[in-house]
């Protein structure tokens, strides 16, 4: 599903070129949950970035379900991640702006759905929000700001999940909840997981861990 | 509906609901307002001036000619349902007993007036009153002064030539008398059918031919067109500027101010919109990146600002409509007693115009920051420092300045001012900013030597020189911008009240022989009637410019080539009289001869310039004088004027009369009665309602610029708070930091005051530079006025800045010293 090949990142600094991640080779299967892991600094945000089409290595390719996400321009794979990819932050990354529901219907719209709201409906009620649906990002609590991010990752029926740090901002017994739900539609919908986090326990719940020391990948799981 | 235009109705209904887009909307609402209630006020000013212009004329419509128009011409203005009327206009010397009066006589057929009336009293003591009717054949009306001139009374006679006329009553009142020479003689007004019995008309007689017509706009506009083409030499179309220079030039400049006025509330408001929307692109790059996260192209972004600012646009600018239209009609019925009755409506186009500029401005003043929008990084979600590389500062500022060229060429129809707006704005921010920009970066420098205070405010001042940059030119321009329109408002009522004041002349005494005018100026003296210059007047016409015939030369139906179908008043003096102001070339000293001075709008008319050889028929002989200066000259001031002023020593060979003007008060017009009997050669002219006219309409222009001032001063406000809460942000996070680790209240205050401060002294001072220059480019070049140094202004707006922006920054700042920072930092 998700193939790198000799990833490579660095940044200009006033003391030189810094390495933020070294030739790094990996490959994801599909279906396959994965948590790279690392301590901070360690490259691991950077290549989920890459792995996403965030951002554009300074060497190597990244294929997604075949495609070079590397040979693309910007437009190219933001059509990418509109199609095939979805996202969960640490900070819930939503749009202040729009209601739960508007929220989640974003993506289905993006897509020319014609039934956006009745499926964000759905997916809103799946995470346990049917009763908050007309409520701004800034009237929920911030289990329920990431249980509306789930929906809403979910919602477009991508064939990737990409997490940042997904619990991150959470206390231990939400995040709790947050994960059980994450993990939970990841099985019902069949999708690939790339999970970023320094928790171990959370980590442990994927079937294969790769660690990243210093921009290199130490164990490949 | 895309899905884009949907997602941007929502987007921008929450924006409105938090507040966001308040101080866009309200500039924006300002901005629409201000030239909706000052295009259709202008507009319905203009239909008055049409409607008074009408009057004036006598007609909608007026040819002059030298001859009959041809018959097909009346046929086809009958064709199109114009009504008809003539007058036919020549002087004729008047005898009765011993006494000679040389007199304007007008022949006028049936349907004369078809504008406005004729006003008559039945003697001197009964009081005048409209007619529409005419004098009957066989007798005829005059003026007071032809019964005193002559020793006469209503029922005696008068001979017109070979035709003996009986005076029926006394004409008071002419709509269309004009200012040459037979509007100033003693008037007669007879039946057009007695004309031929007169004799007057035959071969080489100086007849002048009026036809006038009127009917429907549409009409009258179509026949007007019609006649255009046709017309030949000696022929032409009255206009009222042409005929009535002295309204004219109140009603031009009253138009300039009006339209830069309204380009300068657009320009503030444009300031405040960009301020604003510079702010809101930056608090929007959150949302973008989530979107580019989600899938959403770059392009696909910039459609999504591009729907918000539309229907903002529309919207504000809709609601700026209704304020500019609830404004107008207010204007309009304060002005009702100036107005004429049965306004008509102000036309679509105005408000159109308003929607156009709302949206022109906003598209002008956001478009270049929202383009920033395009540059966020879909990366953003991860790393929230990645901030997209600001635009270029050229495309900000340059699209800025196309708008307002735009809103400038719009306005005055004029590149030149446009080419002289973008040179000395560019100019002034390029100097003045770069000069900031090194003040602000070298403030650094005195950091050592300040305490603690001092130092965080002035540290903060240097630290963020481009962004404190940006808001010192805003305020900078804005306070610029309030004090020229200001002052040029002051300055020009000023002007035009001291143009006419209470003992402003409303008498032209001419035919003045040259060995009367010093018993005559005496005379006046003992009369305790003040008299301005006296001035000789030779008849001549231009024939030649730089040796060739001046016929070709000129435009058809310019003010060049009704100049030289006419004979003109030439005068000579060596003294620059005092509203006339050099622009080109040198005054002569007092050996010169054979030099010429011609006003301005003539010499242009006439294409000519300083250097060039003009030659004048006088007589039968021919002179041919240099051009050695080209003069402004202020009509409206009621004193003598000319076209052309020659040398001392040029025109004193030839025969000439003398032209002078005085002020006669109300209760002294019995002093005419004498003057004229004393001196029974010279003709008065009273132009008492002229003057009165011109009053009227500068009444209604200072009102109107009182309004257009109200908009600045609102204009102002807003940007005010657009600048300051600009990055009202990143003033709270600083101080909420320093309140984290322990400092007081004081000193936070007394952090931001210093930096308000300093940031309203530095643009105080920048606008007080500013404004002296433009004051002086703006006084020069366009509305003529002498040019001075506002040393009052320019100490006062540096310390008045200073005040303003220091308190209203620590009023807007006050939250960061009553909330908990940490609820501050969360809002953040």
């Amino acid at each position: 599903m998700i193939v790198a090949r000799n990833l490579s990142k660095s940044v200009a600094t006033e003391r030189g070129r810094l390495n933020i991640l070294n030739s790094v080779d990996l490959s994801i299967k599909p279906g396959e949950p994965v948590a790279i892991v690392g301590a901070s600094g360690s490259g691991k945000t950077t290549l989920l970035s890459l792995l996403a089409g965030l951002d554009q290595p300074s060497e190597g390719q990244v294929f997604l379900d075949g495609e070079c996400l590397t040979a693309m321009d910007e437009d190219g794979r933001a059509l990418i991640r509109s199609r095939y990819v979805g996202f969960v932050f640490q900070s819930f990354h939503l749009l202040p702006n729009l209601s739960a529901l508007e929220n989640v219907m974003l993506p289905l719209e993006l897509l020319a759905r014609s039934n956006a709201r009745a499926e964000a409906a759905a997916l809103l009620s799946r995470v346990g929000l049917h009763d908050r649906l007309a409520h701004y990002p800034n009237q929920l609590s911030g289990g329920e700001q990431q249980r509306v991010a789930v929906a809403r990752a979910f919602a477009a029926m991508p064939r990737v999940l990409f997490a940042d740090e997904p619990t991150g901002n959470l206390d231990s017994s939400t995040g709790e909840q947050i994960i059980e739900l994450l993990f939970e539609i990841n099985r019902e919908k069949q999708t690939t997981l790339v999970l970023v986090t320094h928790d171990d326990a959370l980590a442990s719940r994927c079937e294969r861990i790769v660690q990243l020391k210093a921009g290199s990948i130490v164990d490949s799981g | 509906m895309t899905p884009f235009a949907g997602l941007a109705m929502r987007l921008l209904a929450r924006d409105w609901r938090s507040g966001e887009l308040n101080i866009l909307i309200l500039a924006l609402i300002i901005a629409s307002a201000s030239t909706a209630t000052t295009g259709l006020f202008t507009d319905r000013l203009n239909r008055t001036m049409v409607n008074q212009a009408a009057a004036f004329l006598a007609a909608d419509l007026v040819v002059t000619s030298h001859a009959a128009l041809p018959e097909q011409w009346l046929e086809k203005a009958a064709a199109s349902q114009l009504r008809i009327a003539r007058s036919t206009e020549f002087s004729s010397v008047l005898v009765h007993d011993e006494s000679i009066l040389l007199s304007g006589i007008k022949a006028v057929t049936k349907a004369y007036p078809l504008r406005g009336h004729l006003k008559t009293s039945q003697g001197a003591m009964n009081e005048e009153q409209h007619t529409l009717e005419i004098p009957a054949p066989e007798t005829a009306w005059v003026e007071l002064r032809v019964l005193s001139a002559l020793g006469l009374a209503i029922g005696d006679s008068i001979e017109v030539g070979a035709k003996a006329l009986n005076i029926t009553r006394i004409l008071t009142y002419e709509p269309d008398r004009r200012g040459n020479l037979l509007g100033l003689t003693p008037r007669v007004i007879m039946n057009h059918e007695d004309l031929p019995a007169t004799e007057m008309i035959r071969p080489g007689s100086h007849i002048h031919y009026y036809f006038l017509f009127a009917g429907s706009e549409k009409a009258v506009r179509e026949f007007k067109t019609w006649l255009k083409g046709r017309l030949v030499p000696g022929q032409r179309i009255l206009d009222v500027y042409d005929d009535r220079p002295e309204l004219a030039t109140a009603f031009k400049r009253a138009e300039e101010y009006l339209g830069l006025a309204s380009v300068v509330v657009v320009m503030i408001a444009g300031v405040a919109i960009a301020m604003s929307a510079r702010r809101y692109s930056r608090r929007h790059f959150d949302m973008t990146a989530i979107l580019r996260c989600l899938g959403v192209r770059q392009n696909q972004i910039l459609w999504l600002f591009f729907w918000q600012l539309l229907l903002l646009g529309l919207a504000a600018s809709a609601v700026g409509c209704v304020i500019g239209w609830a404004c107008q009609e207010s204007l309009v019925w304060y002005l009702r007693s100036l107005l004429p009755e049965n306004l008509v409506e102000p036309g679509i186009f105005a408000y159109a115009m308003a929607i156009l500029v709302g949206l022109v401005i906003l598209a002008g003043f956001t478009l270049a920051p929202l383009l920033q929008q395009r540059r966020v990084s879909p990366l953003r979600v991860l790393r929230r420092d990645l901030v997209p590389a600001p635009l270029n500062q050229g495309i900000v500022y340059g699209a800025g300045f196309l708008t307002i060229s735009a809103l400038v060429w719009w306005n005055t129809g004029d590149w030149r001012l446009v080419l002289y707006f973008l040179a000395a704005a560019g100019g002034a921010i390029l100097c003045f900013g770069g000069l900031v920009y090194l003040f602000l970066r070298t403030t650094r420098l005195l950091l050592p030597y300040l305490g603690m205070n001092a130092r965080f405010g002035i540290q903060q001042l240097s630290r963020n020189a481009t962004s404190n940059l940006s808001q010192i030119l805003a305020f900078g321009v804005t306070f610029t911008a309030m004090i020229v329109i200001f002052l040029v408002r002051t300055d020009l009522i000023r002007t035009w009240q001291g143009k006419l004041p209470e003992n402003t002349p409303n008498h032209f005494a001419f035919n003045i022989f040259p060995a009367e005018w010093e018993s005559l100026r005496d005379w006046l003296a003992g009369e305790t009637i003040e008299v301005s210059a006296f001035y000789p007047v030779v008849r001549g016409r231009l024939i030649q410019i730089n040796g060739q015939d001046a016929g070709p030369v000129v435009s058809a139906d310019s003010q060049a080539e009704r100049t030289l179908n006419r004979d003109l008043n030439l005068t000579y003096t060596d003294v620059l009289p005092a509203d006339n102001r050099i622009k080109q070339g040198v005054w002569w000293n007092n050996h010169e001869t054979g030099l010429v001075s011609v006003e301005q709008s003539l010499a242009e008319s006439l294409k000519t310039k300083v250097g060039d050889t003009l030659t004048f028929g006088i007589g039968s002989r021919e002179i041919a004088v240099t051009i050695s200066s080209i003069r402004s000259v202020q009509w409206d001031t009621m004193n003598p004027n000319f076209y052309f002023i020659f040398s001392p020593g040029t025109l004193e060979g030839f025969p000439s009369t003398y032209l002078t003007s005085f002020y006669l008060p109300a209760d002294k017009e019995a002093i005419l009665n004498r003057l004229v009997n004393k001196f029974p050669s010279i003709s008065v002219l009273e132009v008492g309602l002229i003057i009165r006219q011109i009053q009227t309409i500068l009444g209604q222009v200072t009102v109107a610029v009182e309004f257009v001032l109200v908009f600045s001063l609102l204009a102002g406000i807003v940007v005010l708070f657009a600048a300051v809460y600009s990055d009202i942000d990143e003033r709270i996070f600083n101080a909420c930091i320093l309140r984290t680790l322990g400092a007081g209240r004081r000193v936070i205050r007394r952090n931001q005051c210093t930096e308000f401060v300093s940031l309203g002294l530095i643009a105080g001072l920048l606008a007080a530079v500013s404004s002296e220059l433009l004051l002086w480019f703006l006084y020069e070049r366009i509305f003529d006025l002498p040019v001075k140094l506002y040393w009052e202004v320019a100490l006062a707006t540096p310390l008045g800045s200073a005040a303003l922006i220091g308190l209203f920054g620590l009023w807007v700042t006050r939250r960061t010293v009553r909330q908990s920072p940490l609820i501050l930092i969360r809002e953040n």
